[in-house]
Parts: C-alpha cells; structure tokens; sequence
C-alpha cells in the first residue's frame, strides 16, 4: 500500500495520530538556563524523566519509558565516543541531536513497519554563561528546535506547550532563586496536567502553588542542575526536591 | 537506533563495535627509546590513603620532563599512580576515567570497587602483548573507596606487569625508585613513631616528600623535591568524601616546619 503517494501519507497521518493518542496524559518536563545553570525538572510516577548524559549535558522527557530509555542510552554512547575519540569538549548538542538522534527518529516515525519513538524530549548543554547554553526540544517525528538559553517545556499538546512556555518566559524573569523557579515550574506542571488555560485565565499563584502540592500523591519530582560554578567535570547534581522544599543529594 | 551493547555499561564493548583498537596488538619492528615514568607511591594514613609521585619522565639516561603527574584522578574516589611507559599508563588511564563514568551514567548506578579495580586489570592483560615484548609496560597502583561497606573507607591495590591484583595492607611503591622507599616503609612500619598509619596529614606529607627525595639520591631517574628551586612533587589525598590535592605551597609549608629538618 505504501507504494501509493496518497497512501502513504494516510499511513503517516495515521501514525502521527497514534503516537498523539499515546503521549496524551504524559507528564510534562522542563529545563529552565539561568545564572547557576540549567535546571531540568519532571513528575515522574514510577519511571525517571531526567538524566545525565555527558559531563555538561543532560535530557528530560516524556513518554513511554522504554523509547526514553532508547534515546537516552543511544544518546549516552554517541557522547562517549565522541569524549573518548576526540574530547569532552567536542561533544555538542548540535551534533549530537542534528546530525544523529533527529535523523535516526525521524526514520523510525516514517518507516511505518518501524515502531516509532513514543517520547517528547528536551535536550541541555551548559555554557560559560546563560547566553551560552542551549536547550534542543526534539519531537517524536524526528523535527527538532534549537535556543540558546532561556526556558524549554516538553508536554504532549503542542499549543498547551507553546502557551505555557510564553507565559513561563515571562513568569520566571521575576524570580532568581532555584527553589523559586522550581516552584515556578511546578506551578505550570499542574496547569498543563490539568488541562488549564495560560493568561488570561491562569488561576493566582496560591491556588496553583497548593495544586502542585496537592497533587503529588503517588509521584515523584525529579530535577537536576548542571551547575555553571564547579569544581567536578561532571557538572550534574541531583537535586531533592519535594512539597517541603529543595536540597541537594 | 544504535545496537545495543555486547555488555550493558561496558565502555569496551562499546569501542569494540566502533572498531576501536586500544593498544596495538602486533609486533613492532625496531624498540623505540621508551619514556618511562618513576616513582610512585601510596600508604594508609590516619584520615585515609595518601598516594605520591615525582615529576620525572626520562628516556634512557635522557630527562624529558620534570613536570609530568603520574598521580591522575579516574573518578571523584579513584586514584590511579603510573609508572611505566607514560603513552601506554595516559591511554589505560583514559579508558578508565571514560568506562567509570559510562557505566554510572547509563546504567545509573557507579561501579563497584572490585569491578573498578579489575576494569585495570583487564587492560594490563590487553596490553600483554606488548609488554611481552618490553614496550609499552605499565606498573600502576591504584586507590579506591568501597562503598558497599559499613564505614566506607580507601583501599590500595597493586599490580604485576601481568595484570594480577593485589591488595596492600599498609603501602605499595612501584618504578625504579620503589626499592629503596619500600625498605623505608618497612623499617617506619615496623620502627617508626609515629608508624605511618598514625601520621596526621602533616605527618604524612612530609613523610611522602622525604620518601621522595631519598628515592631520587638512589635513583637517577627519580625527580627529586627541592624547594629552593620549586620543584615539587605530586601528591593527592583519598578519603571517603572525595580527593584532595596537596598543593605546592602546602608542601613547602611541610618542608619548612619539619623539625628534623637538618636530620635530612
């Protein structure tokens, strides 16, 4: 059948809508670049959602855990190799994502006797400074954005993600401490599980700050700063964060 | 998507499937003039393992540098002391540093100590070959915390040419220096007051220095340590919380307080 133009586009509208259909009710995740470095965060319930990659790199998804597990281990060997062939610094995001996962995601999405990459994820490589940094959102059809810096969400509906992350750039220029911007993100974590609108109908902050809280039953949250000022290579710090407040592991 | 590992966390299976060659694995024709490293050390003391080396690399009776670091740091609670041939020991200690962090990063969770200590073992045996022939040998030791006990502490291992491990007791010493600073251990360890085990890092540090600088009046190929001209040695401490370098102005500072100064 996929030998037929018209076809073949059916097939993949199809898939397109299928793997849709298979990322809704997934959990958003975030990763924010600000001075101390980047903070990557996710809600996870019974299976990770943020990693370490490379010594200045780091991801964090949704979907299902065994396609997140595939990108993050495919991921983890093309950086090093890259270290060991050449060195740390030559590992980049760029290459990384542009040149290897992007072109071998999009393959598995369009070969349609493939099973196709069940996940939505954020990419971060942390530079000298904020401007430096750069955060990679791919997509499950292989299509990937590149920014330097600023805020990246990862949820299952595209317009959600977009209003969220306009109302979070704004948000968060008002805030400069970690926990603040934790909070921040966790906010905007329960608006976007809870389907809400962003401006103007976003509820007051106390009301999505006791939403947050209450409805981490059952779940865990995940986040990890690589932090910009260290005197390790391997800039990943595992932070522990929960309705109490936020503490390094 | 790429294929999975031979051995999940590997990092050498994963170079094996890149087709990375390691060490070379074929005859040479001709020995090169080697540059060698010499001398390095490690004992227990009281707050946990110090280990030491001195900054030469010669080649045959050429010096090439007084500025190498045999002392190198694979992980935050690893240490690896090289003597031997620095191209080889640089390369072993590359792989290491790159396997350790492989393995904890993709199978989260870090390495044990006894599998760290045989990921070197296993690539003295890779470099067999090699040594067989007098090129390329290494003698290292190696440092590490193990965590999987009650009061998680350092340990000392060292190694043959061969790749066998051993656990030391109290010290290990290896290079052309090594003789002279074991038969001053064993005499400390035996003598001593305090015994090296005892010693305060102070203690420690000076000890280390004067091992050094006895070694290198022995032993051409041994730098030696002289303030007067800067010339340190480099000295790393491991403890359960992590590794401390001993920088050159503490070990003047060491040197210059010694109350034996004039005992030599």
């Amino acid at each position: 059948m996929t030998d037929e133009p018209y076809r073949w586009l059916e097939a993949i509208a199809n898939r397109r809508d299928y793997v849709r259909e298979q990322l809704k009710g997934g959990s958003p995740a975030f990763a924010v670049s600000m001075p101390a470095g980047i903070l990557l965060l996710g809600v996870g319930s019974g299976s990770s959602k943020v990693f370490e990659l490379h010594d200045r790199h780091a991801m964090a998804g949704l979907g299902h855990p065994a396609d997140i597990e595939r990108i993050r281990q495919t991921a983890i060997d093309a950086a090093h190799i890259e270290a060991f062939t050449r060195a740390a610094q030559d590992v980049s995001l760029r290459r990384l994502v542009g040149f290897g996962l992007s072109a071998q995601v999009k393959q598995n999405f369009e070969q349609l006797f493939t099973a196709p990459v069940l996940g939505e994820f954020v990419f971060a490589e942390l530079g000298d400074t904020p401007a430096h940094d750069h955060l990679v959102r791919l997509r499950f059809d292989g299509s990937f954005v590149t920014q330097s810096g600023g805020v990246c969400i990862v949820a299952p509906e595209t317009e959600a993600e977009s209003a969220a992350q306009e109302w979070l750039r704004r948000e968060i220029e008002s805030r400069t401490s970690l926990e603040a911007i934790a909070d921040l993100l966790l906010q905007t974590w329960w608006c976007l599980k809870e389907g809400m609108s962003f401006p103007p109908t976003t509820p007051a902050e106390s009301e999505r700050q006791s939403g947050w809280k209450a409805n981490l039953a059952g779940k865990t949250i995940e986040a990890a700063l690589l932090r910009r000022q260290s005197s390790s290579v391997s800039r990943y710090e595992t932070l522990v964060l929960n309705s109490e407040g936020l503490g390094i592991h | 998507m790429t294929q999975t590992t031979a051995i999940a966390g590997d990092f050498l299976s994963l170079l094996a499937q890149h087709e990375t060659r390691l060490f070379a694995q074929h005859p040479i024709g001709s020995m090169p003039n080697q540059t060698q490293a010499t001398t390095v050390f490690a004992f227990h003391f009281a707050e946990g393992v110090l280990m030491a080396g001195d900054r030469r690399a010669t080649a045959g009776n050429l010096i090439v540098t007084d500025k190498i670091e045999k002392i190198l740091e694979i992980d935050a609670t690893s240490l690896l002391a090289i003597a031997g041939v620095p191209a080889t020991a640089f390369e072993m200690a590359r792989v290491l540093q790159t396997s350790f962090e492989y393995y904890r990063r993709s199978q989260l969770q870090p390495l044990s100590l006894a599998a760290r200590v045989r990921a070197l073992a296993r690539l003295l045996r890779d470099n067999l070959p090699m040594t067989m022939q007098g090129v390329g040998i290494v003698v290292p030791l190696f440092a590490g915390v193990d965590f999987s006990e009650k009061s998680p502490a350092p340990h000392i291992y060292f190694y043959d040419p061969l790749g066998a491990q051993f656990q030391a007791v109290g010290h290990a010493a290896s290079g052309s220096g090594s003789a002279s600073i074991r038969s001053i251990f064993a005499f400390h360890e035996r003598h001593g007051t305090p015994r090296p085990s005892e010693m305060n890092r102070l203690e420690a540090t000076r000890f280390a220095l004067r091992l050094l600088m006895t070694a290198s009046e022995l032993d051409s190929a041994t730098g030696g340590v002289d303030p007067s001209s800067n010339q340190f040695a480099t000295l790393k401490i491991l403890t359960s919380s992590g590794i401390q370098t001993v920088s050159d102005s503490d070990q003047a500072a060491a040197l210059a307080t010694d109350p034996n100064a004039n005992a030599g």
